[in-house]
């Protein structure tokens, strides 16, 4: 529908989200206990401003496939809703496509899409055909183009059988997938996924994956996606942008997340049988013993030197030398943060 | 079970259970203690309509009363109607059971060692209760405005017959619901019945008009109306009834015999509840939920 | 607006669909609505069988009163089919946080809400409310002239929108209040009042709330407009409350859309 003139196609590097000092505040009442208080309530109501986005600035290219990541409430879901224009901020600007979002001009919401992994947009008593169906009207897609992308999309998934029964009937990794099938039906511009992937096993994890990773590259569709977990943005996302209370805490490259914010590298060696533990602590790093197993956090900056040592000692079977896990990075980053917060609150 | 075993059964142990059951359901109201006055208040206005409906109806035929009713009688019977059903009506009851039969839920109630239809009384009459303490204002301020449309009180026999009534319409019309939902247990969809009921009860019951406008209905048996078979079911006990003591639509001897038979209907639905809980848990563990 | 045509189209399709797959069910909710329906008809009834009339000398005898308690039931059942089922699904979705994949969609909110379920069931007391008008009709001591005919549509029209707007003023609350389980019940509460002749509404208390309902909220207007027009003689008096009900319609469409838009820009989204 869009670019197939090659002469339009748009460079590399143009911006398709542009926010800029984003802010949503929230206000909050509060609800008294008691009889007495809950009939002053009605007249006088005590509230208190929650700020779940804080001052937001940031870019996105087209084609990019941006990981928004952070615990839980610290802003993720309230910054797509309002780049999605479902809120409207309380400072700030912010351009998707050129529109302000929360203008919500059509020709705006026919260029983008969002799913949310938690809620169900299909109509739920009937096959997703008829979903897809109403899609079509409502996006206004012509007949032949419509049918293409919709086989297109079917047979990538390989959920042709499914979409002519009742989506009540189907499994959550199928409904997920027929989600993704309804929202791309439009060829969207920028997709918005809000947890995508939770609650799925493993294998439909994959698919999922892959099929995003397919779609994206094919279409050169800007994606933004909010998850926890860290599969989804190792097998996605170059770029991550970490959110804490609001804030971007870091935006950059997954490899960099690595690099800067851990300081060793995990090193498990295989033993014959269960090791002498003194002759183990003796390396001076901190280790975790699990029967054969033992678990050693080695500086980045001393493991060329400890290694041979190591190795040099009885019996050792095996040894393997990784990055420290993506999960364990983010979560020290959260705990990190909540601590600073902790510590800013009570000085 | 263990439990049971280890300890040896002390005296009002089940008035105790009883009891913090009542608390536990009175705590969990309290917290939609707001939506209840002004839900109360609300439920007066249909009576509004109700008034100018009957006021009109008086003002255009020229008899002086409708089956024994003056204008004022009528008003004073609807405003009684909806404290008697106050008493009587059990908002999701039968549902709330059907579906805990279909979703499984009151598989708890076979292992936990508390008596389900104890647990679902005490829950009702902790609702209630908390009901009353909220409704009492909304329904105080309507029942003084109103006050003109009132016959003098009665005296002290029919006042204690008419709290009796009420008493009695409680249970009735609790143990009529829950035995309703008992059924779930061989029913898989039970809101056709219930639907059934709640229609036959907003007619029977005296809910929409004073059941002795049903005097004037044949049945085709000589001499016998509607309204003297309606006296014999036990639907008019959840509305009706009450509503006529006061206003000593029903004295004497006729009193007596009418709290007899709701007092019976009492046992007849209490019992049958007993025994549909029996028969369907034991159905319910042999065929598996 | 052929676009909107087609995609309401789609949506009743599609809740026929789901009806058919129910079928028990439905018929069920058939059942259960002509059953209410039946026991207020059998109480009217009975009512006149101690009355000539509603009201001395208002006009509301039998038959003309039936012909206005089937004018209502058309009304509400169109109501009740077209725009009651998503207004009540809304408080669901506003819950739920389902409101927000409408507002990504590129179609006018309102229409999407208002109308994206269909209750074909509620069509089964509009259906007996036909039959019940022509019979009503044709008993009265009077026939209506062609120009009552002409004109009672029009009026019926005029009730729906009246009572659309005041759902979707109900709904916009919704949307406000983040909650509302009781939006049914207050819907009822609030069309009780038009369930009777305005003529009832008498007295000194009745007095003022005849006004208040005909010209503040102008509940009393939807069904006593149309009834007057086909079920008591056509006078010049008539055209009086046709021109009202024309009036308050509009007003009610456009009032409704301006508190919707408002609701829907302090609309917060239920945190996921």
């Amino acid at each position: 529908m869009h670019n197939t003139d090659p002469a339009a196609e748009p460079t590399p590097d143009d911006t398709v989200i542009h926010v800029a000092r984003l802010a949503k505040e929230y206000r909050v009442f509060d609800k008294p206990e008691g009889l007495a208080a809950s009939i002053r309530g009605l007249f006088h109501r005590t509230s208190r401003v929650v700020e779940a986005v804080k001052g937001v600035d940031l870019d996105v290219g087209r084609g990019e496939f941006v990981a928004l990541l952070g615990p839980n409430g610290a802003g993720k879901t309230t910054l797509l809703k309002l780049l999605s224009g479902i809120i409207t901020p309380t400072r700030g600007t912010a351009t998707v496509l050129g529109h302000v979002p929360w203008e919500r001009a059509d020709d705006f919401r026919r260029r983008f899409a969002l799913v949310m992994g938690q809620r169900n947009q299909l109509w739920w008593d009937l096959p997703a055909a008829e979903s897809f169906r109403l899609h079509q009207e409502i996006y206004r897609i012509e007949p032949a183009r419509f049918e293409k992308t919709r086989d297109e999309l079917v047979d990538m998934l390989d959920v042709r059988r499914l979409i002519l029964q009742p989506v009540r009937e189907l499994s959550l990794g199928e409904r997920m997938k027929l989600e993704l099938v309804a929202a791309l039906l439009h060829e969207p511009e920028v997709l918005f996924l809000d947890e995508p992937t939770i609650g799925l096993d493993v294998v439909a994890q994959h698919t999922i994956h892959e099929f995003l990773r397919d779609v994206q590259r094919r279409r050169r569709m800007t994606v933004m996606l909010t998850t926890h977990y860290m599969k989804d943005v190792a097998a996605l996302c170059e770029r991550v942008v970490v959110i804490t209370r609001g804030d971007v805490l870091y935006d950059g490259s997954l490899a960099e997340i690595v690099d800067r914010f851990t300081s060793h590298k995990i090193v498990t060696l295989d033993f014959d049988e269960a090791p002498d533990r003194e002759r183990i602590e003796r390396f001076g790093f901190p280790c975790d013993f699990r029967g054969p197993q033992v678990i050693l956090r080695i500086d980045r900056s001393r493991i060329a030197d400890a290694l041979p040592v190591i190795l040099g000692s009885e019996g050792v079977r095996d040894v393997s030398v990784e990055d420290v896990p993506l999960e364990e990075i983010v979560a020290e980053l959260f705990r990190a943060d909540s601590r600073q917060a902790a510590a800013g609150a009570s000085s | 079970m263990s439990d049971a075993a280890a300890m040896p059964a002390k005296p009002f142990q089940g008035l105790r259970t009883w009891w913090t059951m009542l608390r536990i359901c009175l705590e969990e109201r309290l917290v939609y203690r707001g939506d209840f006055a002004l839900g109360t208040l609300m439920r007066f206005l249909p009576i509004v309509t109700q008034v100018f409906l009957w006021t009109a109806v008086f003002a255009a035929t020229s008899r002086s009363d409708i089956a024994g009713y003056s204008r004022n009688d009528i008003v004073a019977y609807y405003l009684l109607t909806m404290l008697t059903r106050a008493f009587s009506s059990m908002p999701g009851l039968a549902t709330g059971i059907a579906r805990s039969v279909r979703d499984g839920s009151v598989k708890k109630f076979l292992i936990q060692p508390v008596d389900y239809v104890g647990f679902l009384l005490a829950a009702r009459v902790a609702h209630k209760l908390v009901y009353y303490a909220v409704a009492a204002i909304p329904f105080a301020l309507v029942f003084f405005l109103c006050r003109g449309y009132f016959p003098p009180p009665p005296d002290a026999v029919t006042i204690a017959a008419f709290l009796l009534s009420l008493v009695l319409s409680f249970l009735l019309g609790f143990f009529m619901e829950a035995a309703l939902g008992m059924l779930g247990f061989w029913f898989m969809e039970v809101s056709s019945i219930v639907f059934g009921y709640m229609l036959v009860q907003y007619l029977l019951s005296g809910h929409m008009f004073p059941i002795d406008l049903l005097r004037t209905v044949p049945t085709g048996v000589a001499g016998v109306s509607l309204a003297d078979v309606v006296h014999w079911l036990p639907f008019e006990y959840t509305a009706y009834f009450s509503s006529a003591v006061w206003l000593g639509k029903v004295q004497g001897r006729d009193l007596v015999a009418a709290l007899a038979i709701e007092a019976g209907w009492v046992v007849v639905m209490a019992v049958a509840c007993r025994i549909a809980w029996w028969r369907g848990t034991r159905r319910y563990s042999a065929f598996g939920g | 607006m052929t676009r909107y045509l087609a995609i309401f189209l789609t949506f009743a399709r599609a809740c026929l669909v789901r009806d058919m797959t129910f079928r028990a069910n439905f018929i069920l909710e058939c059942v259960t609505s002509l059953g209410w329906m039946s026991m207020n008809l059998a109480f009217y009834l009975l009512v006149f069988t101690y009355t000539p009339e509603i009201g001395k000398g208002t006009g509301w005898s039998k038959e003309p009163f039936f012909a206005f308690v089937a004018t209502g039931l058309i009304i509400n059942s169109v109501v009740q089919a077209f725009f009651m089922p998503s207004a009540e699904e809304l408080t669901e979705m506003v819950r739920t946080g389902g409101l927000d994949a409408v507002l990504v969609q590129p179609l006018d909110a309102q229409f999407l809400l208002s109308l994206h379920r269909v209750d074909f069931s509620s069509l089964a007391n509009g259906c007996v409310g036909l039959g019940l008008l022509a019979w009503a009709v044709a008993r009265m001591d009077h026939t209506p002239p062609p120009v009552a005919w002409l004109v009672y549509p029009l009026v019926v029209l005029c009730g729906i929108a009246i009572l659309y707007g005041m759902v979707i003023m109900l709904a916009a609350a919704t949307i406000h209040m983040g909650r509302n389980q009781s939006l049914y019940d207050f819907w009822f509460y609030l069309t009780n009042f038009s369930r009777y002749p305005a003529e009832i509404y008498a007295g000194p208390w009745g007095g003022p709330l005849r006004m208040l309902c005909t010209f503040v909220i102008p509940i009393l207007l939807v069904v006593n407009v149309p009834a007057r027009v086909i079920a008591q003689p056509f006078t010049g008096a008539a055209w009086g409350g046709v021109v009202a009900a024309v009036i308050a319609a509009i007003a009610s469409l456009v009032v409704s859309r301006f508190v919707f838009l408002r609701a829907l820009a302090r609309y917060r989204s239920a945190s996921s």
